[in-house]
């Protein structure tokens, strides 16, 4: 192949390359920033290796065959406009504390019922979730059924004022899910709570 | 007028008696979409119960957003089919899994609880490779050579 030849033969393969990719696309994973701020990762494994992802806006192949490398902003508004323009609202959370031994709420947490009530009211098709804690003080079976009285208080309290939700679950967790780290047989007033998760 | 009633009941008491519990509900939907659970196809609208197994499918310039019980957030563009295949939320019990698969679209994924305590229990499966999430947000489409 002479000189000429060469030339032409390279320009064909690289013009193929280039239609190549424009002709077919590969599908990819690009990695965002979290409505909180941070930035996590994404590990993608496809049959052309395996890529880590760590920065914003920078994409991978999902067959893991390039590293990561910044996204075209055409291509990423094209690609995902309608699937980020149909995130739901980011779910809240409450918590509700309680006095010792039983299922009477603080006064501070009392003053909270009016504003769990709005937030849930702006919400279509709001799902909630309350969740009832206690301190390590007590036996932990007895734990778990004081949690569950405190569940039941608390959305039996929101319903009474008025909270209206498409669905809600009510469970305890006892002992078990503390916020506070503390030994057992320790009083916490912060571990004797409700969560309450409006989505 | 009686039978207003009686549909009301049947619906009060399929959604009490249904045996698996929600594991999450559509809040929002932008032309088609449906919800397919155990062989039973519906239109979705906000307020549509998601459970472990449901296929959630949006039509041509379509999309629907949907939060899960452990607040993972999923949204999804035009001809866009997910299968929720694993989804455990007990995080007393320490029982933390959410496994799905994209087969076609887009998807817009904000990680939840499960996410959060236990990184390595989230993974999107898709016809070209695997996702694992560490705890963040990411968008991802899936061509359809593939």
């Amino acid at each position: 192949m002479n000189t000429l030849g060469k030339l032409s033969f390279v320009v064909v393969v690289f013009v193929m390359a280039l239609s190549g990719c424009a002709s077919k696309p590969k599908s990819y994973a690009v990695l965002l920033e979290s409505p909180d701020g941070s930035t996590g990762r994404i590990v993608v494994k496809g049959s052309r290796g395996e890529q880590v992802v760590s920065t914003a806006r920078h994409g991978v192949p999902l067959d893991g065959s390039s590293a990561p490398a910044p996204v075209d902003d055409a291509r990423f508004a094209k690609d995902f406009r309608e699937a980020m323009a149909a995130r739901p609202v980011l779910p809240e959370h409450f918590l509700l504390y309680f006095e010792s031994g039983g299922t009477e709420l603080t006064p501070e947490s009392a003053g909270m019922l009016d504003k769990i009530i709005e937030t849930a009211g702006k919400r279509s098709a709001v799902d909630m979730s309350v969740i009832g804690h206690t301190d390590t003080l007590g036996k932990a079976d007895m734990n778990e059924a004081l949690g569950l009285k405190r569940a039941i208080a608390a959305a039996e309290l929101l319903k009474k004022k008025g909270l209206n939700a498409h669905a809600l679950t009510i469970e305890s967790h006892g002992e078990r899910n503390l916020l506070v780290k503390t030994p057992d047989e320790t009083p916490e007033p912060r571990n004797r709570r409700v969560e309450i998760s409006i989505r | 007028m009686r039978i207003p009633a009686i549909a009301i009941s049947l619906a009060v008491s399929a959604s009490v008696w249904a045996e698996e519990p929600a594991i999450g509900y559509v809040k929002n939907v932008m032309g088609v979409a449906t919800i397919s659970t155990g062989g039973q196809t519906a239109a979705a609208e906000p307020g549509t119960a998601v459970h472990l197994g449901s296929v959630l499918r949006t039509g041509s310039k379509s999309s629907m957003g949907v939060t899960f019980r452990d607040e993972t957030i999923m949204s999804f563009g035009p001809d866009t089919e997910l299968t929720v295949d694993e989804y455990l939320y007990a995080p007393a019990q320490g029982k933390l899994k959410l496994g799905s698969k994209l087969a076609k679209g887009s998807l817009n994924y904000v990680s939840g609880v499960i996410a959060k305590l236990q990184p390595d229990a989230v993974s999107i499966k898709t016809p070209g490779g695997t996702i694992g999430i560490r705890g963040t947000q990411f968008v991802v489409k899936i061509e359809d050579e593939e």
